[in-house]
């Protein structure tokens, strides 16, 4: 597999269809890979691919200094294509304009990341060029996939409380979160706005409890489940458990799952007439 | 405050201005009365209030807070309440997630004419909210910081 | 003054240090981190990992604080600054890299002005250090003239010198003061040559070739070519114990307000954006260029010390795999000459 990648690689290099690859490759220790950026076709044997091949790499897309490479071909696992599909339909980018070189991926991470127990898209739903042998991509029900917030929905409304705030605050405010995901594409993100100031930019319980929040709110419907924010967040806050809980209403309310299918409407961009009613007087 | 059984809730009421606000203010104009406890902040839409909205008047020591606009159909600029309401589809079970009891965050549509549903509805709001007693958990939060629920309003 | 404390006197130190006053802070286990917080029991105290998630900078800088209240009335504006956030505290068990922080930090803390929030917290505060006795690939204390075994800072450093005893030797009077205070908990040293459990760590790169490459090399290719992985989040600058960036705040209402100093990094893209929209460090490589400028260049000019302990968090954290050593092999073993 990796030999095919690297020759793919090679071969869009050196036909200038792209201008930089985006891949994986060899990291500070055996555990790790990092994201390696190829503008030559002699540099492709940088490139790797292995079950510490965590990042999504689509989070450059939004990065000046790596569009600053030319055209990307971009090495996507399932998970992370489907950003691809969420970044055309917001017109972050256009499809022409990238590469996606699919990798068939049976799980990440040791142990295995939660995302990849109920994985859907072992083959990635979108790409050009498809490395590895192909995986039919198995199905989940409604209550397979959210099954991971189960003991946190059960919780009394206490518990859920002190369980929360235990969490945020150990959250130092150094916005890894939206730093590392690829849909956090404001140039200028809510929190740093200060006329006036809506999220208080201290680290302490309410500034914590707003900034939480706020930033899976602004990803409610858009979601893909990479699970980036939670690997990055050097306090260890279960951030995913927030933004899967909004992909289970936005689900259950309006039967909308992010990143899948290139011809929805955005969740929160449109609306039904018979949209649920439950919960207005 | 310490008193519980003095204990006056603050509602926060976001209200549209072509629906709610007028409705109130019918309510007002009949010589209906309700209880004072809330504070009304009256906007074009709900669909232009903003999630951080309801999170702001909770940091600044509300204890409820309703938000209120045009039925479906009604809307004065055509869609805003059906985004409004997809909105908060998704963000009420959010709060609850996060320990946040949903009875503190309530939604109503109330029509210019129907000063009386006004009435019903912020009775109804201040006295759930009345029985859950004053939110301490954010009250906690706030404590750091300024808190603005010791203002007098 | 040497002492030997035997692991099962831990419970009688940290219960002594509680009737003496003391808050205890120690390394204690929250799920996937090794975390320093406050500890009640030495059965809370975690001590078999190489190095803890946070450093023990926030216990001097805390990540926010509050430096003022004010109100305003009126024609009048009262003020009212805070008291007693210097608490009697012993920290059990931080590395030797985290102690060696403090005395580098003390200089910009001193400098032209006496920060008394930093300075209070350090007379407030004695560090009892446990020297490494392990290490792991991201290490490098060796390589910025430290070692695993480095007494700077601590008041007291304790060496693993069996499974169940640590040798004991003070550092500073606080520190002997400390030791005097509990004396029952600690042992005399059996006399001979105990033999120390120190790491060993290897050393990656040559300091001193550091700063001179760093003279010639403000501008490079390096820079931006090491860089473009880099998202910009900044976490590294969190939990390294020697950045000491922070921002100041209001949080106010129309009336009255507090003062907040919170942390701040270098690698922000909003640390230097000016008001009229221009940003001096516009780009990514930039910033990364001033993190490693701060720390072996402008620091070393002005106070004569490496910004830089050598600990590895920032290359452990980092969440597309940065590595600030392996930045410095670049750099110590460039051709010293100007492209």
């Amino acid at each position: 597999m990796i030999e095919a990648l690297r020759k793919k690689a090679e071969e869009l290099l050196r036909s200038k269809t792209v201008d930089v690859v985006y891949g994986y490759g060899e990291g500070s220790v055996p555990e790790r890979t990092r994201p390696v950026f190829i503008t030559k076709p002699e540099d492709v044997n940088k490139l790797t691919w292995n079950k510490y091949c965590v990042y999504n790499l689509t989070t450059y897309l939004k990065k000046q200094e790596a569009r600053k490479l030319g055209k990307p071909a971009i090495v996507v696992k399932g998970c992370d294509a489907k950003t691809i599909t969420v970044l055309i339909k917001e017109s972050q980018i256009k499809r022409e304009d990238i590469y996606i070189i699919g990798v068939t991926c049976t799980g990440i991470g040791e142990p295995p990341a939660t995302k990849c127990k109920a994985c859907d898209v072992n083959t990635p739903l979108i790409y050009d060029e498809l490395i590895g042998e192909k995986i039919e991509n198995k199905e989940f029900s409604f209550d397979e996939r959210y099954a991971e917030l189960d003991e946190y929905e059960k919780l009394s409304e206490k518990e859920k409380w002190d369980f929360w705030q235990k969490q945020f605050a150990k959250c130092i405010k150094c916005y890894a979160c939206s730093s590392i995901c690829p849909l956090c594409f404001c140039d200028r993100c809510i929190v740093d706005k200060n006329q006036p100031q809506w999220i208080d930019p201290s680290a302490h319980p309410r500034g914590n409890l707003s900034w939480n929040v706020t930033r899976a709110y602004h990803l409610a419907g858009r979601c893909i489940n990479c699970e980036e924010c939670q690997r990055v967040c050097p306090a260890d806050i279960p951030l995913n458990l927030l933004n899967k809980k909004l992909a289970k209403e936005t689900e259950k309310n309006f039967k909308y799952r992010s990143g899948y299918n290139v011809d929805d409407e955005l969740a929160m961009a449109t609306y039904k007439e018979d949209d649920s009613e439950d919960i207005f007087k | 405050m310490s008193d519980e059984t003095k204990f006056e809730p603050r509602i926060v009421a976001f209200l549209c201005n072509w629906c709610t606000y007028a409705g109130a203010d019918l309510a007002g104009t009949g010589r209906k009365q309700y209880q004072a406890n809330v504070r009304v902040i009256k906007l074009p839409c709900t669909g232009g209030i903003d999630p951080l909205f309801l999170i702001k008047a909770f940091e600044r020591g509300a204890d409820g807070i309703l938000v209120s606009g045009c039925h479906p159909g009604d809307c004065h600029y055509n869609s805003g309440n059906y985004h409004a309401r997809r909105r908060w589809n998704v963000f009420r079970p959010l709060l609850e997630f996060c320990g946040i009891n949903p009875e503190r965050i309530q939604f109503s549509w109330i029509s210019a004419a129907e000063g009386g549903k006004w009435v019903e509805t912020i009775n109804g709001v201040v006295d759930s909210v009345r029985a859950l007693g004053p939110f301490e958990g954010y009250h906690k939060i706030n404590a750091i910081g300024p808190d603005a629920s010791s203002e007098k309003s | 003054m040497e002492k030997t404390l035997k692991k099962e006197n831990f419970n009688s130190l940290i219960t002594g240090l509680k009737d003496k006053g003391y808050k205890t802070i120690a390394p204690k286990k929250d799920n996937n981190l090794v975390m320093l917080d406050e500890v009640q029991s030495a059965d809370e105290i975690h001590l078999d990992h190489v190095q803890t998630n946070n450093s023990v900078k926030e216990f001097f800088l805390p990540k926010t604080e509050k430096i003022l209240s004010y109100k305003i009335e009126k024609n009048k504006v009262s003020m009212e600054e805070p008291e007693g956030f210097a608490v009697k505290t012993v920290i059990f068990g931080s590395r030797p890299c985290d102690a060696a922080s403090l005395p580098v930090m003390d200089k910009v803390f001193n400098w032209d002005c006496s920060d008394k929030f930093w300075v209070e917290r350090r007379e407030a505060i004695t560090v009892v250090t446990i020297a490494c006795d392990k290490c792991d690939s991201y290490c490098f204390c060796t390589s910025v003239n430290l070692a695993p075994d480095s007494k700077e800072g601590s008041d007291v450093l304790l060496t693993k010198i069996s499974d169940d005893e640590y040798l004991v030797e003070t550092v500073t009077e606080k520190g002997e003061g400390l030791i005097k205070e509990l004396e029952t908990v600690f042992s005399d040293p059996a006399g001979g040559t105990p033999e120390r459990q120190i790491a060993s760590v290897e050393k990656k790169f040559e300091i001193d070739k550091v700063k001179p490459w760093l003279d010639e090399n403000f501008v490079n290719k390096v820079w931006a070519e090491f860089s473009t992985k880099c998202i910009g989040c900044g976490a590294c600058t969190f939990v390294c114990p020697t950045c000491h960036c922070f921002d100041i705040v209001d949080e106010c209402t129309m009336s009255k307000g507090d003062r907040v100093k919170n942390w701040d990094g270098c690698q922000f893209k909003m640390f230097t954006l000016h008001t009229s929209g221009h940003n001096p460090r516009s780009t990514q490589d930039q910033r990364w260029r001033q993190r490693i400028m701060h720390k072996f260049k402008y620091y070393v000019e002005k106070f004569d010390n490496i910004l830089c302990v050598g600990c590895g968090r920032c290359s452990r954290v980092c969440p597309a795999d940065m590595n600030i050593s392996e930045m410095l092999e670049i750099i110590a073993t460039e051709d010293n000459q100007k492209e």
